[in-house]
Order: C-alpha cells, then sequence, then structure tokens
C-alpha cells in the first residue's frame, strides 16, 4: 500500500496565432514545434505506456486556444506542410552527412522523428490530436483541466468580476463541447489566484484549482497540512499547492535536469548552423534564419565547443533522473507521512512545453518515471487532484493568498514598465463589452448585429490573453506582442463604434471573422 | 566523333532550355501567387498546396547542397533569439490617448508595491481649481494613498494617508504602499499651499497579499510546524528561523529564487537561460 501520491501536471498552452492572410508566419510555427516536439511525443509515451498495460496518472490543463488551433483546419493544413518540409531537409541531411556517421546517425533520427510525427498526427488521429487525449480521458490516465478562455490573467482584470467570469465561463463551453463533460479542474492562467475568483469556478461547476506554493502557505487561517494537502476555499472549490522541491528539480537552470550536459543542446539548431544557401528552403519568406528542428549537439558544458549529441548516452542519463526524482520523491512522502495523519499529495506542475521542446529528453523522462513507479517501489502512487479528493473529501476551509506562478510570485511580470500601458485599455474595453450586452441584450433578430457583438467579445478575449504582457516583458518578439493588443483593441473598439451608431461594415466583421475565429459558438451574453 | 559532339552540344542546350523553362515557369508562379494573394487576401487550402510545393519540391533541387560539417557559428544564443525577431509592414493601429472618463484605477502588483493609472476630464479639473481660487496658482497634483483596512471609507476616517506630487503629464504610477495585507485607497487631486484639498477622483479600493504564513490558526486544524520546515529548507536558502518568524526580506528572497519559472513559462517564445 501506498504511503503519499505524486500528482504530474502539465500545462499545454500556446496563445492563439493564426494569420490567413498571410501563406506562411513565423509565429504559426510555435504551434508547429509544439506539436512535433512535445505533444505527438508525449501521446506516443501515453499510447506505448496503454499498449503494455502500465497504469498511470497524469493531470494535463490544454488551453481554450491551444485547442482552437490543434482542431482548426487551416492550422491543420499547415502543420502538414510543415511537417513534410521538416522530413525532406531531414532526408537531405542524410544525404549530405553521409560520410559523418556520428551526424548520419542523428539525421537519420530525426527523419525517424518526423515521420512518425507526421504519421501520428496525419494517420493515427486524423489531423486532431485532441482526439489523443480525450481517448486518455475516457480511459481514466489522463485528466484533462481548462485554463482561462484565452489565458487571461485575472488578479489585473479584478476590478471587473464579469470580464473574471467570461474568461471562465467560455472556457468551460469551450472543454464541454470537445470533451463531452464539464473540467472538474482548472489551471488559472499563469496559476494566478485572485481571492474571490473561486466564487465564479463555483458557479462554472469546477471542483479544484492550482495554486502557487505560497498561495497555499500563507492561506488564511494555516491550512494544517501546509501544501501537502489540499484547502477548500469557503466556496467549497479546492486548492491545491505547488511543490517547490520537485519543481526544483526539474525547471532550475542550475540544479535542474534538463541542463544535463548529455542532454540536447537547443540552440545548435542547423536553422542558424548550416550554410545560407543550403537551409534557405527551410526558412520563412523573409529568409531570417530561424530555429528548423534539427540538432546535431549536446549541451556539452558552459562552452562553446559542442560535442556531437548521443542518443543513447542521453537516455540513459532520462533514466537516471527520472530514478532521481523517484526516490526523491520517495524520501519526501516517506518523511511526511511520518508527520501527517493521512496520505500526502505532492503536486508538481510543470509547463508541457518543457518536455520535448526544451528539453528534448523529457517525455523519455515521463516514460522512466512512469514506470518505474510502476515497478520499482511501493512508497508512492499517482494520483490526479480530483482522486484524491474523491479519497479525502473532508480538508479544511481556508483562503488561498493572492500569487501567481511568474517572477517574485504576484503580479509584477504582468505588471511593469515594460507592459503597464494595455491596462487601462483592457479594462476599458471589457467595460465597454459589458455595456454593449446589456443595451443590445436582444438584437430583434439582427443577424449581423448579432455577429458583430459576438466578434467583439473574441475580440476582447484575444486582447486579455496574458502572453501579450509577458512577451513584451521578455523583450523578444515585442512587436508581435504590441501588434496583437493594439490589433484586437482597435477591432474591438471599432466595433463597439459601430455597433452604437447601427453602422456594421459586413464586409469588414465577415474578414475579422474570418481571421479571429476562436470560440465560433460564443454568446456575447456571457459579458451580461 | 562528330556525331557525339553534336549530342552533346544538343544535350546541353536542351539542358540550358530546360533550366531556363524553370526559371520562367518559377517567376510566373512567384508572379501569380502575389496577384492571388492582392486578390483573394484569405488564404484556402488550395494555395497552401501552392506554396508547400513551391518551397518543398521545386525550389529545392535549385539549391546547391554543402557536402561539408555543419560550419560552427559561435554566436551567443541570446543573439539566435533575437534575430527571430520580425519587422511587421503592417501599420499597427494606435489606441485612443483618452476615453474621454474622469477616474483613477488603483491595482496590486505585489505585497508592497501599488500601480494606479488615471484619465481626468478638463472640465472636473477646472471646476476644481475654480474652487480653490486664489490659491489655485500653488496648488500641486498629488494621489493622496489612503490605508482603509478593514473599514468603510467615507474619505475621512482612514486609517492613515500619504501624499505623492505628481510630475507634470503623468498619467500613471507605482506607489510604494510597503504593507502586506491592508487595503488601500487612492485620491487624485489638486493641494493647495494652505491644506485645502480638492479631489479629482477617488480610485477602487484594493487589498495587497499577505507576505507571511498566517497568524489566524483554526482550532479544529491545528497546523503541523514541521511540514511547514519541509518547504523551503531542502533547498538550502540558508534562512535557518522558524518559517512563521521569516521576515518580509526573507520572504522576499525566497520567492524571488524559489518561484521564478516564469522564465520558461513563454513556452516556446523564450529561454530558460
Amino acid at each position: 500500500m501506498e504511503k503519499g501520491y505524486l500528482s504530474l501536471i502539465l500545462h499545454a498552452h500556446l496563445p492563439f496565432v493564426r494569420h490567413p492572410e498571410y501563406r506562411e508566419f513565423l509565429e504559426e510555427d510555435w504551434l508547429f514545434e509544439a506539436i512535433t516536439e512535445t505533444y505527438i511525443p508525449l501521446i506516443d509515451v501515453f499510447d506505448k505506456l496503454i499498449d503494455e498495460g502500465i497504469d498511470f496518472r497524469i493531470t494535463m490543463s490544454l488551453t481554450p486556444p491551444l485547442i482552437s488551433m490543434l482542431t482548426d483546419e487551416l492550422l491543420q493544413s499547415r502543420y502538414i506542410r510543415y511537417i513534410e518540409k521538416r522530413i525532406r531537409l531531414s532526408e537531405k541531411e542524410i544525404e549530405r552527412t553521409k560520410h559523418q556517421p556520428e551526424f548520419n546517425r542523428l539525421a537519420q533520427m530525426y527523419y525517424k522523428h518526423f515521420t512518425n510525427a507526421r504519421y501520428v498526427y496525419a494517420e493515427k488521429y486524423h489531423r486532431n490530436i485532441i482526439h489523443a487525449f480525450k481517448k486518455f480521458q475516457d480511459m481514466g490516465n489522463l485528466e484533462v483541466i481548462t485554463c482561462g478562455a484565452t489565458h487571461g490573467y485575472l488578479p489585473l482584470m479584478n476590478n471587473n468580476v464579469n470580464a473574471m467570469r467570461a474568461q471562465i465561463n467560455v472556457a468551460v463551453q469551450h472543454y464541454e463541447k470537445h470533451f463531452g463533460r464539464k473540467p472538474r479542474g482548472i489551471w488559472l492562467p499563469e496559476c494566478a489566484y485572485e481571492p474571490g475568483a473561486d466564487q465564479l469556478l463555483k458557479d462554472a461547476g469546477i471542483r479544484f484549482f492550482i495554486t502557487e506554493t505560497h498561495g497555499i502557505l500563507f492561506a488564511s487561517p494555516r491550512p494544517k497540512y501546509g501544501i501537502y494537502a489540499p484547502i477548500y476555499c469557503p466556496t467549497g472549490v479546492a486548492a491545491f499547492g505547488r511543490d517547490m522541491e520537485s519543481s526544483r528539480q526539474v525547471w532550475s537552470s542550475k540544479e535542474g535536469y534538463p541542463g544535463d550536459f548529455f542532454y540536447r543542446d537547443f540552440y545548435r539548431d542547423v536553422g542558424f548552423d548550416l550554410d545560407y544557401d543550403y537551409i534557405r528552403p527551410y526558412l520563412h519568406g523573409d529568409g531570417k534564419r530561424t530555429n528548423v528542428g534539427i540538432k546535431y549537439y549536446r549541451i556539452t558544458g558552459k562552452t562553446d565547443h559542442k560535442e556531437p549529441y548521443s542518443p543513447e548516452r542521453a537516455l540513459d542519463k532520462a533514466a537516471e533522473h527520472a530514478g532521481n526524482f523517484m526516490l526523491n520523491r520517495e524520501k519526501q512522502i516517506e518523511h511526511l507521512a511520518s508527520i501527517m495523519d493521512r496520505k500526502p499529495i505532492v503536486v508538481a506542475p510543470y509547463d508541457a512545453e518543457l518536455f520535448g521542446h526544451w528539453w528534448f529528453e523529457g517525455p523519455d523522462w515521463i516514460n522512466f518515471l512512469f514506470r518505474k513507479i510502476a515497478f520499482d517501489q511501493k512508497t508512492i502512487s499517482l494520483i490526479t487532484p480530483m482522486e484524491y479528493l474523491e479519497m479525502y473529501p473532508v480538508n479544511q476551509v481556508s483562503t488561498p493568498s493572492l500569487s501567481s506562478w511568474g517572477y517574485k510570485g504576484y503580479n509584477e511580470y504582468w505588471l511593469n514598465g515594460s507592459n503597464d500601458w494595455i491596462y487601462r485599455h483592457l479594462h476599458k474595453a471589457a467595460e465597454r463589452m459589458i455595456e454593449l450586452s446589456q443595451k443590445f441584450s436582444d438584437t430583434n433578430g439582427n443577424a449581423l448585429k448579432n455577429r458583430a457583438l459576438n466578434q467583439a467579445a473574441r475580440e476582447l478575449l484575444l486582447a486579455q490573453s496574458s502572453d501579450w504582457a509577458f512577451i513584451m516583458k521578455t523583450g523578444t518578439m515585442v512587436e508581435y506582442a504590441v501588434k496583437r493588443t493594439k490589433e484586437h483593441l482597435f477591432r474591438f473598439t471599432r466595433l463597439y463604434d459601430d455597433i452604437r451608431a447601427n453602422n456594421i461594415d459586413a464586409a469588414w466583421l465577415s474578414d475579422i471573422e474570418g481571421k479571429d475565429n476562436i470560440f465560433p459558438d460564443i454568446d456575447y451574453h456571457v459579458y451580461q | 566523333m562528330d556525331k557525339d559532339i553534336v549530342k552533346e552540344i544538343f544535350l546541353l542546350t536542351f539542358e540550358i532550355f530546360k533550366a531556363l523553362c524553370e526559371i520562367v515557369w518559377k517567376k510566373i508562379k512567384d508572379l501569380f501567387s502575389l496577384i492571388w494573394d492582392r486578390f483573394f487576401g484569405m488564404a484556402d487550402e488550395s494555395k497552401e498546396q501552392v506554396t508547400y510545393q513551391e518551397w518543398g519540391v521545386t525550389g529545392e533541387d535549385e539549391w546547391p547542397s554543402a557536402p561539408e560539417a555543419p560550419s560552427v557559428k559561435q554566436e551567443e544564443p541570446q543573439q539566435r533569439i533575437e534575430t527571430k525577431e520580425v519587422v511587421y509592414a503592417l501599420q499597427i493601429p494606435e489606441l485612443p490617448d483618452a476615453y474621454g472618463d474622469n477616474r483613477i484605477v488603483l491595482m496590486v502588483r505585489d505585497p508592497e508595491w501599488l500601480f494606479t493609472y488615471w484619465e481626468l476630464r478638463q472640465d472636473v479639473i477646472d471646476s476644481a481649481r475654480n474652487t480653490l481660487i486664489p490659491l489655485a496658482e500653488g496648488a500641486k497634483t498629488i494621489l493622496r494613498v489612503y490605508d482603509v483596512t478593514d473599514i468603510i471609507f467615507n474619505g475621512y476616517n482612514a486609517h492613515k494617508y500619504f501624499d505623492i506630487e505628481m510630475t507634470d503629464g503623468a498619467r500613471s504610477w507605482y506607489i510604494h504602499a510597503g504593507e502586506p495585507n491592508r487595503s488601500f485607497c487612492v485620491d487624485i487631486g489638486f493641494l493647495a499651499p494652505d491644506g485645502t484639498f480638492r479631489v479629482l477622483s477617488r480610485s477602487n479600493i484594493v487589498r495587497t497579499p499577505r507576505m507571511g504564513v498566517s497568524g489566524i490558526v483554526d482550532e479544529e486544524w491545528m497546523s503541523i510546524k514541521e511540514l511547514y520546515e519541509m518547504v523551503y529548507v531542502p533547498m538550502g536558502h540558508g534562512i535557518s528561523e522558524s518559517v512563521f518568524e521569516r521576515t518580509r526580506a526573507d520572504w522576499q528572497e525566497v520567492l524571488k529564487e524559489g518561484v521564478s519559472s516564469s522564465e520558461s513559462l513563454g513556452g516556446l517564445t523564450i529561454s530558460k537561460k
């Protein structure tokens, strides 16, 4: 019998990036890279475990923008184009490196990766990998949770409860459409909890969410079990706290596993390394060098001299690190169990895209971890937060503290000199949206006005994505984030003016409906 | 012999002709897709295919293959990321400077800092100035920050307040309230030399988050001290005091170091390093 539980949570999210007005678009590669390097490798791991009858539990948030992109026909066909281009590049690389065995075998490895990705994506799951996640959920191995409709940062829209509510309710409806039931849990955007937001979660039927460590640690009254058991908000919605120790082992750039010298180096990509004319056909139209996903070197050390990557050595490392992680959790849970009068839960959430994209061997690590937990020990079991709540339905009532998983733990990453200018516009737009939904509560069968109102809701939601403020702060791709914020606000404002003046430009409306086509079923009354 | 040469010349001419044709064909296709883009802005499936073929199949054979090992470029990782930046040709629409409102909004940044932005209407400014005559000339624009924790604030009953003088043209401000777990409200207004204060706009009320373990204990759920000790101790921050006695500065250190996963939060957009 196990002494405690480990709950692994992967937060899978990308901002909604879809540009039909361009033949190809650099930022759409974020999705394509994530499909190839993270989502498909994870699906492969899960499929294989199930095939071999190895039981496992994992929780994943699939955000509405991500689901929207993964189920969008245009992006689906563009992914096929993307992956086929990668397959051809890897074929060419096999030829080019034929006299260099240490690179040639890697070129072949990438060829296998890419052709497999194409197979899993196009043939096995018919271009819709949400089906894969739904399958794992229906089998009981995966709990898919939702997120804010567009990953809007709730504590910075707390002056408008309707705006927060729309982020939650639109997400819940969207989830229901794709998974055939309501979500039981939510990953709050940026893990940011705003005291009182749990009322909105409760109204939407959500049973639990996850907070950053200090969200629980600083909760009031003081939680008896710290972060090793959930607490109930006064509304009865459960809050689980992130365990720092397990997070750190994976995340930390200093001590974390992904920095091991035998792991693949993310930065040495042939998109930058190879002769320009040779690689040019695989770059974007503007010809700027970008990552193309073929990387031949291992991290090697803090040096510019890089050694060729060895998949065998790296795989050994992933197994070793999985063993180390498990051993640490065993020790941790042994100790916790000796103090607590119930079985402790250790909640370990990560960005899904860390696994495979940044940390190439990440999916292998998960694979080894799940197998080792199944066969090599008896102290810990994998669990989902929902299963834990079913096992321990009685929990302490306490209010978590405002917190996020951003730098310094609060709102600063999304509210600082680089991005604070957006809030006066976002707040105004939210206010106006509510005004519209109340004033035009009944459009008297005016279909055009109805469409314009729904589109206004989409534009507001897209402008609220926390990703834009985040990117402005990081300092890379800032221009794109600024453009997106302004563009959605501009479209919203024009709709607001046009609707009120009863002067809607049908052609323009169709144009932006075609571009910003997230949430086709949205009903603007969600803002009432 | 002559025949061979003739054949050779013929083949060569044919090859050149073929190459020329391919170039012309490619140009025509480029032109076509350009025209297509111009007139049919919305891409569809068929056009997706056009792009893909152009880049993947025809184009590819024309690029010389490099037989050497990957040439090593000694670049800083940071620089590489930056080269990904794209310049957008499209004009970004400008947002309005003001919305014709008269209001001030207060937001929480962290346990110690607040952020406020405002927009003031000229008629409100003018009438406030008029009430201050003859002191209006010497009046300063200030933010008055009130501690309104656990009270129903009526403008006069704050626990305490402090003033911050605004610089000309300021439209937002970071305020060091310095106190976690307290409620604040801000007025923007004119402060005359004699101390008369004319409010132009009053903000919403916000509460800063706690920065430390709650002192409130639920008797039915007495907390287990050892569990708290476990949270950060294994990480070697060198903070030996009990979690319950940690100062704000201690927690700041812990949160800064321990929680900064944000560097990789962008998922695909930025680097962890």
